[in-house]
């Protein structure tokens, strides 16, 4: 569905991302795991259309995003949970959720979808019309990936979704993540806590140093000498 | 000490006044803290509506409401295209200023050249129709514009909170690029909010030309007791130009009946760091 041919991202004159490929199928539930400063965030927004690629390819389906306005990834159905949430902390929860259905294809059955959030958070029914910005950090990443749900989308970009949430919170949100993705929504998951990861992903990549470092099935990683001591404080 | 009627009709008068410093706030406001633009030439553009509209009723004879018709889209489209300039040459909020300086001195000159610098006065079927309400005098013009304010900022508010396109706005104000990840075209928002903004400043144009005398110099006579008014009110708070308005406008007047008017502009702007030392303190 989503494939990556060779993208390179800079910020200034400084590449970040090397000629990184990358395919995510229908359905997948695909980690990016790395050090800090690997480049996983800027992998993550370049395609949601923040980022924007300086040489390579984003294909959708085989539709190119990369000549596309940011404001049209969408449109391709992609959906993104960003880096430390970045809500709209001025506005309510229920305006959060529904801006997250701006996109015209999602708006039909916007009230419906809002249920759907509902349900999956209950927790954010009593607070639908406080301001996000007053929210907790666990409510407040709820938000966050209910506004992506919101935009009805084919393919999650979850950024980091357990920073700063307490252990009992980062369980109950794998296991969202994991339900959303039963639901037929491929998830591209990017996490500093690569146990976790490694345990909900069918497939991963490791980025370092802004390359792809390697590939395979969760238990295929887990078996390598470098990603156990790298990753898992094994020495 | 004055008479209860006259300190009521100061109250009045302080209203219709605030109503208009509202009103030429509310599109400032918005742009400025929604956009990020600090767009002097509202000012001139503003007056350049009064005398359109000034024209439009003394040359052509029109009903001064009816001049609307032409001034709304006609402003929309100028603000419109102003920020698409501004856009093009990605002009930061500090240049915003120095450039609408700028352009306010160019319409200055436009205005002098075409209108003179002489004294205008709008003769309108509206102009000397007066009510009394109990003891007191209610200007038909002055009621006019208090009522434009009210619906004008009510709108922008219900707009901004109630509509897609509104919310969409305060959306992309608060993180753009997240916004755009949602599917919202900030760059084409940008344009209609400006465009709405100079709207609105023709709209205030019209109450000017109404309660009025027209001269060009007139551009700078409230620019500080509006940006007052606009700080007062919050950046981008579409009620609160309204607001900080007319309890401005209130003030003002009072102090001009009950010491003299020289004591005015104090007030407004010991109001104005009064609220904006409490402001700081809640940050």
């Amino acid at each position: 569905m989503l494939e990556l041919d060779r993208i390179q991202v800079s910020y200034g004159a400084a590449p970040a991302l090397w000629e990184v490929s990358l395919a995510i199928g229908a359905g997948e539930l695909v980690c990016v795991v790395g050090p800090n400063g690997a480049g996983k965030t800027t992998l993550i927004n370049a395609i949601a259309g923040l980022n924007r690629v300086r040489n390579g390819r984003i294909t959708m389906d085989g539709r190119d995003l990369t000549s596309l306005a940011p404001h049209c990834y969408c449109d391709e159905g992609i959906a993104i949970v960003p880096e430390s949430r970045r809500l709209f902390t001025g506005m309510t929860v229920l305006e959060n959720l529904e801006l997250g259905s701006y996109r015209l294809a999602a708006r039909p059955g916007r009230a419906q979808s809002v249920e759907r959030v509902l349900n999956v958070f209950p927790a954010l029914r009593e607070r639908l019309h406080a301001a996000a910005g007053t929210l907790s950090g666990g409510q407040q990443q709820m938000v966050a990936i209910g506004r992506a749900l919101m935009a009805k989308p084919r393919l999650l970009l979850l950024d980091e979704p357990s920073l700063g949430l307490a252990p009992s919170i980062v369980l109950e949100m794998f296991e969202v993540i994991r339900d959303i993705n039963a639901g037929g929504v491929a998830v591209l998951l990017v996490e500093q806590n690569v146990a976790m990861a490694l345990e909900v992903a069918t497939r991963a990549y490791v980025l370092e140093e802004g390359r792809i470092a390697g590939e395979g099935a969760p238990s295929a990683l887990l078996a390598t000498p470098h990603i156990r001591r790298a990753y898992l404080g094994e020495r | 000490m004055p008479s209860f009627t006259l300190l009521a009709q100061s109250v009045l008068s302080g209203i219709f006044i605030g109503a208009l410093y509202g009103l030429l706030g509310l599109g400032l406001s918005l742009t400025w803290g929604m956009l990020r633009q600090i767009n002097l030439a509202h000012f001139a553009l503003a007056f350049l509506g009064a005398y359109l509209t000034f024209q439009l009723t003394h040359g052509a004879g029109w009903d001064p409401l009816a001049t609307l018709l032409v001034v709304v889209p006609c402003f929309f489209l100028l603000g419109a295209s102003m920020h698409w300039l501004f856009a093009r040459f990605a002009i930061t909020p500090f240049n915003s200023l120095l450039v609408t300086f700028g352009l306010t001195v160019i319409v200055e000159s436009l205005i002098q050249w075409i209108w003179t610098a002489d004294q205008r006065l709008m003769d309108s079927a509206y102009g000397a129709v007066r009510f009394k309400l109990g003891a007191l005098y209610v200007p038909l013009p002055e009621l006019l514009t208090l009522v434009l304010a009210v619906a004008l900022s009510l709108a922008a508010w219900a707009g901004l909170r109630y509509t897609d396109l509104g919310r969409a706005m305060r959306a992309a104000a608060e993180d753009a690029p997240i916004a755009a990840a949602f599917g919202v075209n900030e760059r084409s928002l940008s344009l209609l909010l400006s465009g709405i903004s100079a709207a609105f400043a023709g709209v205030a144009g019209l109450c000017i030309a109404l309660s009025f005398t027209l001269a060009p110099s007139q551009i700078y006579a409230w620019i500080g007791v509006v940006f007052a008014v606009v700080m007062i009110g919050g950046l981008g708070n579409p009620i609160g130009p309204l607001v900080a308005g007319i309890v401005i406008g209130i003030s003002e007047s009072l102090t001009m009946a009950l010491t003299s008017p020289a004591w005015a502009p104090l007030v407004s702007f010991s109001l104005l760091i009064v609220v904006l030392l409490a402001r700081a303190k809640k940050i």
